[in-house]
């Protein structure tokens, strides 16, 4: 799940090309242009491989991550069917930090940094995470609509321009939409069940709200900054079409359920735009920084198991292995 | 064909599956390296899957719903043997426990891939892959990590010290064990831990582990006849606690 | 100590502040490419890499990150470092000239020659 990566808004357009050659960026510029993907191994400017490899990476602990508090669920999911599909799910988003990872290795930063960067905090990862999932139905909405939200933005992502992450992108899309499915089948059932259940997934939900508000982000300051990522497709949608795209989308399928959402602004209005309360940002920011109900738990948590399975991977390791970036 | 015993055999099986592919799933998402991580789940979801074929083998003889017989019992009415209810501890016992369970479960279905019983025999059959797989996965680490250096050779000796008694308790016979035997249903638990024996000294050999010596084997029984450690009774309240929330609900 | 929602975290019994000596290189080892076949008679096709300590793991790995959904009948690994590549930047070497027409099927054209002939019978 989960792609859209926190980019630091004060980051100068002007800083962004200093010292590249004018030829070889003009002719990656074109490259781009005519629909060609960029691989490892090509001239790119720094500033290409600084936002590609922060987003990938991002992108990468967001599933690591992801996998928490879902996690949350899996000894207690109910029934075979559901205690298999969740294993397979919260398998997946391991399975997805992989490949992304290894996507963003491509680019000439090691999987042990990544990593250890992820848990000293130093590297954020999607802000949803940082919120607990307090009953079944929780980890049943973020099955359905964090997946539903990562899509989005996923499948604008696997049309970018570097091809190493356009390549796991289409891999990992084909397994968000089994997530997908099954999201929502849980929340149907939870949703058309008894009356208990019914509570638990409209607590859930309003729950949840202000976070999916959250997920694609801000809307985006249209710098030159934005624009350089822009043409270089590295960003492929401004936050705000996503939010609306998720909203045109999800919005009518909640109501069909007969659920209610936390905001009494939300409409789509004449022009076909969705409207709603703006979120509230400042919460945002003080959750990406630290302060959400469970930053702390998530990355001690990491720590935690990267310390109790170190010994596993020391032993293994010999001295004749030698690191080399991979290839593709 | 005698139903009980058929019944009984199944029981203890499915329990078995149940409960090592619930403990090897609270690794998902934890696991020391994001690639074993997924192979470990994914062995995790074939356990559950295979306990889920039996269970519904169970229901075929009369007996109820797959979830309402893996998500209603209490503790005590549970026939795993007491090795797959102990906690995960840390990687070397999880490993060592895999190791020594499925090479008896990859044997046991071999030998029921033969049975009289034609569904179990069918059940057999299908999961032969994948079993092959777990032990091939068994194997390797507990060969190399056997064989590292001193601190992991030192921790899988020592899981395997730890886990041994309990392994033998897989082979605890049951009242059944000749009708089983006589009607060619299965080879009985004997037999089977003969096998079993005979297919992992020669990896843990390899692995320069060291089997306890036969003088201090204890079999550590009572699991088949629902009598367990502390330890199940919390994983089962775990296990069934967002179904037993309401159980009228269909989840 | 973390007191969770996530009853595995709370056996876990983690200590928030509870910082790591950083992962030193190669902790999570060097990588394979893994070339996958769906069904007989298929390429292999590269499909990805695994972090792995050896050969044999690599394979176990790579079967299950690769191939475990859909149709799958082999797996092949190889180590990264024992892969040789063409540059991107030398990609102008498979550029060929149109003459090399009498090197593809297309350059083969026999009709005109038989109509003719036929026509002058």
């Amino acid at each position: 799940m989960y792609g859209n990566a926190y980019i630091d808004p004060n980051d100068k357009a002007a800083m962004m090309l200093a010292g590249e050659d004018p030829q070889k960026l003009a002719e990656f510029e074109a490259r781009i242009a005519r629909g060609e993907k960029i691989e490892p191994k090509d001239w790119m400017p720094k500033e290409y491989r600084k936002q590609l490899i922060r987003m990938i990476e991002q992108h990468g602990h967001s599933e690591i991550i992801g996998a928490l508090p879902e996690g949350t669920w899996i000894t207690r999911a109910p029934g075979f069917k559901r205690k298999l599909a969740l294993m397979a799910k919260v398998q997946d988003e391991v399975g997805h930090a992989q490949l992304l990872y290894s996507a963003a290795e491509t680019l000439g930063k090691s999987r042990e940094a990544m990593i250890n960067d992820l848990i000293t905090g130093k590297s954020k990862y999607s802000n949803v995470f940082n919120y607990p999932a307090y009953t079944w139905a929780d980890a049943c909405i973020i099955a359905w609509l964090i997946d539903a939200g990562a899509i989005i933005n996923q499948v604008a992502n696997a049309k970018g321009s570097y091809g190493p992450y356009c390549r796991a992108l289409d891999r990992i899309c084909t397994e968000e939409s089994f997530h997908l499915k099954y999201g929502h089948d849980n929340v149907v059932t939870l949703a058309t069940g008894t009356p208990k259940q019914r509570e638990l997934v409209q607590a859930a939900l309003t729950r949840w709200w202000p976070p999916i508000m959250h997920f694609f982000g801000p809307s985006d300051k249209i710098s030159n900054h934005t624009e350089i990522l822009m043409k270089w497709k590295v960003k492929m949608a401004t936050n705000d079409d996503m939010r609306q795209q998720f909203l045109n989308m999800y919005v009518p399928k909640i109501w069909d359920l007969g659920l209610t959402l936390p905001d009494p602004n939300l409409k789509k209005n004449e022009e076909g735009k969705w409207e709603y309360t703006e979120p509230d940002w400042e919460e945002f920011k003080r959750v990406i920084n630290g302060g959400g109900p469970c930053n702390a738990e998530r990355l001690a948590v990491r720590r935690n198991a990267e310390e109790r399975g170190r010994w596993v991977r020391e032993a293994l390791n010999t001295a004749d292995s030698k690191y080399m970036v991979p290839l593709a | 064909m005698n139903t009980e015993a058929i019944k009984e055999l199944l029981y203890k099986m499915a329990d078995d599956l149940l409960i090592i592919g619930h403990r090897n799933s609270e690794w998902t998402g934890l696991g020391p390296i994001l690639e074993e991580d997924i192979s470990f789940s994914s062995m995790a979801q074939d356990k559950i899957g295979q306990a889920q074929a039996l269970y519904v083998l169970l229901h075929d003889l009369g007996e109820q719903e797959p979830d309402t017989v893996a998500f209603t019992r209490n503790a005590n009415q549970f026939h795993n043997a007491q090795l797959v209810e102990l906690p995960n501890g840390e990687y070397d016992f999880s490993l060592m426990r895999h190791f020594l369970y499925d090479h008896a479960d990859q044997l046991r279905f071999e030998a029921l891939a033969n049975s009289t019983y034609e569904p179990l025999a069918k059940v057999a059959r299908k999961v032969k892959g994948e079993l092959k797989y777990h032990v091939f996965h068994a194997n390797t680490w507990v060969t190399k990590l056997g064989l590292a250096n001193q601190e992991s050779h030192d921790k899988m000796q020592h899981a395997l010290n730890h886990a041994w008694n309990y392994a033998l308790g897989l082979f605890e016979p049951s009242a059944n064990e000749a009708a089983l035997i006589d009607e060619s249903i299965f080879i009985g638990e004997n037999t089977l831990q003969e096998q079993w024996l005979q297919n992992i000294t020669p990896v843990l050999l390899k692995a320069g582990l060291t089997i306890p010596n036969p003088s201090t084997w204890n079999p550590i029984v009572g699991g088949r006849i629902g009598i367990h450690t502390a330890h199940l009774e919390p994983l089962v309240e775990e296990m069934s606690e967002v179904f037993r929330y309401d159980p009228t609900a269909e989840w | 100590m973390i007191k969770s929602l996530d009853p595995r975290v709370n056996r876990a019994a983690i200590e928030e502040e509870n910082s790591i000596e950083p992962l030193k290189d190669l902790d999570q080892w060097e990588t394979y490419e893994v070339f996958h076949q769906k069904r007989r008679g298929d390429q292999h096709m590269h499909v990805g890499i695994v972090h792995a300590p050896n050969a044999e793991m690599a394979l176990i790995f790579g079967k299950e990150q690769f191939g475990r959904r859909g149709l799958s009948v082999n797996i092949w690994v190889v180590k990264t470092r024992d892969v040789f590549t063409t540059d991107y930047e030398d990609s102008d070497i498979f550029e060929t000239v149109p003459e090399k027409q009498y090197r593809e099927a297309g350059g083969y054209k026999v009709m005109d020659k038989i109509n003719k002939f036929k026509k002058g019978l």
